[in-house]
């Protein structure tokens, strides 16, 4: 281990990866992630794409016309997964879920769920339902007061609100339309066992709020965007690192997300993950760089570029856009 | 020596370890064996550690078991349930003391 300045110019410990994290390749491409910006009407304090309402970058009707070209030639991507910001407020949003719902492609949409509220969008519930899309919905705890210390002031309720509402039209009722939570820690340490807070996230929000939901995920927060700010001016990086770094387990490795998605930033540039986006690392080696140039034997089984914040999908049962990796 | 009490003395526990190798192996395997899920779930024993902690005044024990129930997706309001629980037992152990008194004053006194 050696010492490394970060952005922020704080003194970080820099740390050696195992070998094996090291020569991780793809193994295909299923799932095309397309990030539609960063404008969000959130601004949450761990969020690591620096999402906020005052944010203006989208993606550009162009690469939201290439990323269509690409499910549409490659049917071997079976899963177009929709995130930004809020990616409801992409004026092409829409379009995009319908677009893919033709070609047959499974639409993932990461909703943040008070969006809803936002005006223009108090009818997604039922557009969502009508073209089928699957919804992945942040809910960092069950508890009013730890949501609200990450999202900002209100958003438990409104939360609650949209998630009423998504029960309304047929969603997380177990009959094909299916609604997920996804819940982080609301600080610097490891979610628990999934299982564990799926179950008591069930009860409590049946009992207290009438709210039900298909399947909980957890995911690990990266010490990446707003969570490092938040690690660094409260002097915890290090200790966070040290905290993922000794939960480190190798067994997440084969069913790491970026083994199977790309990647595509609101520029058309391609990254294996969403935190590689925001980190600016770009794919390795002589893979096409951006989405219009791409090319499936190309990208299929490329090298990921990995660094120590891939610590964090390693960490303990794994971490990724779907949760729980072992 | 700074202080008595250091958070980062915590990560030396392990050090007392070579004063006495085979009873402090001993140790670790029955704290082991003890935290295991059983009939009781781990969440249950790690409360049950924060509540021992708690009433014991163990800063070391609360720094562990605050941050093993965080990571149990427990939050401060939860814990904060466990303190009363447990001050309010230790406030019931003073009072039951004082039977003692009654005890001794019913003895001696006319």
């Amino acid at each position: 281990m050696s010492l490394a300045a970060s952005p922020a110019g704080v003194q970080r410990t820099r740390r050696s990866l195992d070998k094996a994290l090291m020569q991780l390749r793809a193994e295909r491409v299923a799932t095309l992630q397309v990030n539609l910006g960063r404008i969000c009407n959130q601004a949450c304090r761990h969020c690591h794409v620096e999402a906020s309402p005052s944010r203006t970058e989208l993606m550009a009707d162009a690469v939201v016309d290439a990323c269509l070209s690409v499910l549409e030639r490659h049917p071997q991507i079976a899963t177009l997964d929709v995130t930004a910001g809020a990616p409801e407020l992409h004026p092409r949003f829409r379009e995009i879920v319908e677009h893919a719902r033709h070609l047959g492609r499974s639409v993932l949409v990461r909703h943040n769920l008070t969006v809803q509220s936002e005006p223009g969008h108090g009818d997604l519930p039922d557009f969502f339902a009508s073209r089928k899309a699957e919804l992945v919905c942040s809910l960092p705890h069950y508890l009013a007061e730890a949501t609200d210390r990450q999202r900002g002031p209100g958003v438990f309720a409104g939360s609650i609100r949209g998630l009423r509402a998504l029960n309304a039209v047929g969603y997380g009722r177990g009959d094909g339309l299916p609604l997920t939570l996804v819940a982080n820690p609301v600080g610097a340490f490891l979610p628990p066992h999934q299982e564990d807070l799926e179950r008591d996230t069930r009860e409590h929000l049946k009992r207290q709020h009438d709210v039900t939901f298909d399947r909980l995920i957890v995911i690990t927060n990266m010490p990446i965007g707003r969570f490092a700010d938040w690690l660094e001016r409260t002097g915890q990086y290090d200790e966070y690192l040290d905290r993922l770094e000794r939960a480190y387990n190798r067994q997440t490795l084969p069913n790491l997300m970026c083994r199977t998605l790309l990647s595509v930033g609101y520029d058309g540039r391609l990254f294996d993950c969403d935190f590689n986006q925001m980190l600016d690392l770009e794919l390795a080696g002589r893979c096409p760089q951006t989405i219009e140039e791409f090319d499936m034997a190309a990208l299929a089984e490329r090298p990921i570029r990995v660094g120590e914040h891939c610590l964090g999908c390693t960490a303990g049962s794994g971490s990724s856009c779907g949760g729980a990796l072992t | 020596m700074g202080a008595y009490f250091d958070d980062k003395d915590l990560a030396h526990f392990g050090d007392l370890k070579q004063h006495n190798p085979e009873l402090w192996g001993q140790f670790e395997r029955y704290y082991a064996a003890a935290f295991e899920p059983g009939l009781l779930s781990k969440r249950e024993k790690i409360l049950i550690g924060f509540a021992v902690a708690q009433t014991s005044q163990c800063p070391y024990c609360i720094d562990s078991y605050t941050q093993q129930a965080l990571e149990q997706g427990l939050t401060m309001k939860h814990l904060a349930e466990v303190l009363h629980a447990g001050a309010a037992l230790k406030a019931g152990i003073a009072l039951a003391h004082g039977l003692v008194a009654h005890n001794v004053d019913k003895k001696v006194s006319m």
